[in-house]
C-alpha cells in the first residue's frame, strides 16, 4: 500500500515538474546591442562556418563563450529558449531565420564584412583592365542582375549571363580558377556546368575586356597556387580578401560585400 | 612522410588543438562517469521492482510504470532523448547542459541495465531463494543477502557491455553542442579540412578508454569469482 502512495507522489511530482516546463515565461531581451557587447555572453555559431573561425579567434572579445551547434537552426533554436544570448550567422541564412521566428532581430552593426575579389598573380597588367571593367559592370547594373538572378527571397536561381552576340574575344583565352562547390557563388548544375554569380562575372568581364573566359574547376586551397603558378590566369571563388593571402596574390576591386550578422532575442 | 608530419603538426599542435581533445576526453569521461551512476541506480530499482513482481504478484503500478519506461526507453534512439531533454523538456530553462546529458544518457541506460538484472535475478534457481525463506529470511532479506549476491556476479560481463555501450553512446552530445571527445574532432576537422587524422585520433582515444575499461572489469570479475574456491 506505501508503495502505491509513493508511486501516486512520484507521478504527480513528474506531472507538476513538466506542467513548471511547459508554461513557458517570458524570456528576457538578450542583452546585446553592439558586437563589445558579445564579451562574456554566451553565442552560438554553426561549426566551422566564418561566424565560428571568427568569433573563436576575437581578440577584442576574451572572454566570450561559443557554443558550436551543428546546425544555424539547432543554434537559432537555443537562442529563443534562452540558452543564448546571441547568435552569429551568415547574412542570408539569418534572414531566413528572423522572418520564421518571432522575437529575433538582426543587430545593425553586422559583426564582420568579408569583402570577395578576384585574384592574380603579383603584379599581373590584366588586374587593372579588370578593375575598369568591374567598375563598368557596377555602374551599368549588370552586377547587380547577376546577384539578384542569385540571390533573392525565392532562393531561385534566375537567368544566368548571356554573352552578346557580338562580343568581342580577340585577345584570346583567359583560365579562371575556381571551386564549384560554394553555391551560389559557383557550382555545377545538373548537366555538370559551372554556374554561378562568380561564373556569370567573369563571362560579363571577359566580354569587355576582350577574352574569352575558360573555367577550370580545382579545390579552393589550390586556387592560389595555381594563380601564383601561372596555370591560371585569375582566381575567383567567393573568396574573401585577407591580409594573409595579400601576402600571396593581388586582390581586385570587391564585387560583393559578405556580411556575418548577430541575431538576439529582442 | 614530411605530408604526414606536416598534417600532424596543423590538426594537433598548431593552435594547441590538443587541448580541445583533452578537454573533450574530460566532459565524455564526466558525462559517462554520472549517467553510469544514474542508470545503475535506475537499472537496479526498476529490475527489482520487476521480479519482485512476477514473483509475489505485488507492485502492480510500479511494475507497470516500470515496463511503460523501459518500453518508451529502449523504443526511441538515444540522440532523440537528448533533443527532447534540452529543446523539449527544458525549454524554457537555462540547464547545465551536463546535467541534461546525464539525465538523458543516465535514463537511456538504465533501461538497458533493469534488464540485464532482472535476467541475473531471475536466473537464480527457485531453490535458493526458498532456501532463504524456510530459514526465516523476509523477501527483502533473501535479495539482499542470497539472490543479489549471486545474479550480481552473474550480469556483471554483460553489465560492463552496457557500460562500453555507454561511452561510446555520449559522443551524440554534440547534437546540444556539448564539446566531448568526438565534438572536439569535429571542430579541429572545421578548421583543418583534413578529413582523416582527427577522427583518428578520436578513434584511437575511444579504443584506449574501453580498453582501460575492460581491464578494470576484468579485474572486478576476478575478485568476486574468489569466492567459488
Amino acid at each position: 500500500m506505501k508503495l502505491k502512495n509513493m508511486a501516486a507522489l512520484l507521478l504527480s511530482g513528474v506531472m507538476a515538474l513538466s506542467f513548471a516546463a511547459c508554461g513557458s515565461s517570458k524570456i528576457a531581451p538578450s542583452d546585446v546591442h553592439s558586437v563589445e557587447d558579445l564579451d562574456g555572453k554566451t553565442v552560438g555559431v554553426q561549426t566551422g562556418t566564418t561566424g565560428d573561425l571568427y568569433i573563436s579567434d576575437d581578440e577584442t572579445l576574451p572572454n566570450v563563450k561559443v557554443e558550436r551547434f551543428s546546425t544555424g537552426f539547432e543554434a537559432v533554436t537555443a537562442l529563443k529558449q534562452g540558452k543564448l544570448d546571441a547568435v552569429v550567422i551568415d547574412d542570408q541564412p539569418a534572414q531566413a531565420f528572423i522572418r520564421e521566428n518571432e522575437g529575433l532581430s538582426i543587430l545593425e552593426t553586422e559583426y564582420v564584412q568579408e569583402d570577395y575579389a578576384i585574384c592574380f598573380a603579383k603584379g599581373n597588367a590584366i588586374a587593372a583592365d579588370v578593375n575598369a571593367a568591374l567598375a563598368e559592370l557596377k555602374a551599368d547594373g549588370t552586377l547587380d542582375r547577376i546577384v539578384a538572378a542569385y540571390i533573392n527571397d525565392e532562393g531561385k536561381t534566375g537567368e544566368s549571363y548571356v554573352s552578346p552576340a557580338d562580343a568581342d574575344h580577340s585577345k584570346g583565352k583567359l583560365i579562371m580558377a575556381t571551386n564549384a562547390e560554394f553555391p551560389p557563388y559557383e557550382y555545377k548544375d545538373d548537366s555538370g556546368n559551372i554556374i554561378g554569380i562568380d561564373a556569370d562575372l567573369s563571362r560579363a568581364i571577359g566580354d569587355k575586356i576582350g577574352y574569352e573566359v575558360t573555367i577550370e574547376d580545382m579545390k579552393f586551397d589550390a586556387i592560389i597556387s595555381a594563380v601564383t603558378t601561372g596555370k591560371a590566369d585569375f582566381g575567383m571563388a567567393g573568396m574573401t580578401v585577407t591580409e594573409e593571402r595579400k601576402q600571396s596574390v593581388d586582390f581586385s576591386d570587391s564585387y560583393y560585400t559578405g556580411k556575418q550578422v548577430i541575431i538576439v532575442r529582442s | 612522410m614530411n605530408g604526414l608530419i606536416d598534417e600532424f603538426y596543423r590538426n594537433f599542435i598548431n593552435e594547441s588543438r590538443w587541448k580541445l581533445l583533452l578537454s573533450g576526453l574530460g566532459v565524455t569521461l564526466e558525462i559517462t562517469a554520472f549517467a553510469l551512476l544514474l542508470g545503475v541506480v535506475l537499472g537496479f530499482f526498476v529490475a527489482i521492482v520487476r521480479s519482485a513482481h512476477d514473483k509475489t504478484g505485488k507492485l502492480g503500478i510500479l511494475n507497470r510504470l516500470c515496463t511503460l519506461y523501459t518500453t518508451v526507453i529502449r523504443g526511441t534512439p538515444v540522440v532523440v532523448q537528448l533533443m527532447l531533454i534540452y529543446y523539449g523538456v527544458f525549454a524554457s530553462v537555462n540547464i547545465s547542459k551536463v546535467l541534461v546529458a546525464v539525465l538523458a544518457f543516465g535514463l537511456n541506460s538504465g533501461a538497458y541495465v533493469s534488464e540485464i538484472v532482472r535476467s541475473g535475478i531471475m536466473a537464480i534457481d527457485e531453490g535458493q531463494f526458498e532456501a532463504g525463506r524456510s530459514l526465516g529470511f523476509s523477501y527483502a532479506q533473501t535479495m539482499w543477502y542470497i539472490v543479489m549476491p549471486q545474479a550480481f556476479k552473474n550480469v556483471l560481463p554483460a553489465l560492463g557491455n552496457e557500460f562500453i555501450t555507454l561511452l561510446k553512446e555520449t559522443s551524440v552530445s554534440g547534437y546540444i553542442a556539448m564539446e566531448d571527445l568526438t565534438k572536439a574532432g569535429d571542430i579541429i576537422r572545421s578548421r583543418t579540412f583534413s578529413p582523416f587524422m582527427p577522427l583518428i585520433a578520436v578513434a584511437v582515444i575511444y579504443l584506449i578508454m574501453v580498453g582501460i575499461f575492460t581491464r578494470l572489469l576484468a579485474l572486478m570479475e576476478r575478485r568476486l569469482r574468489n569466492s567459488e574456491r
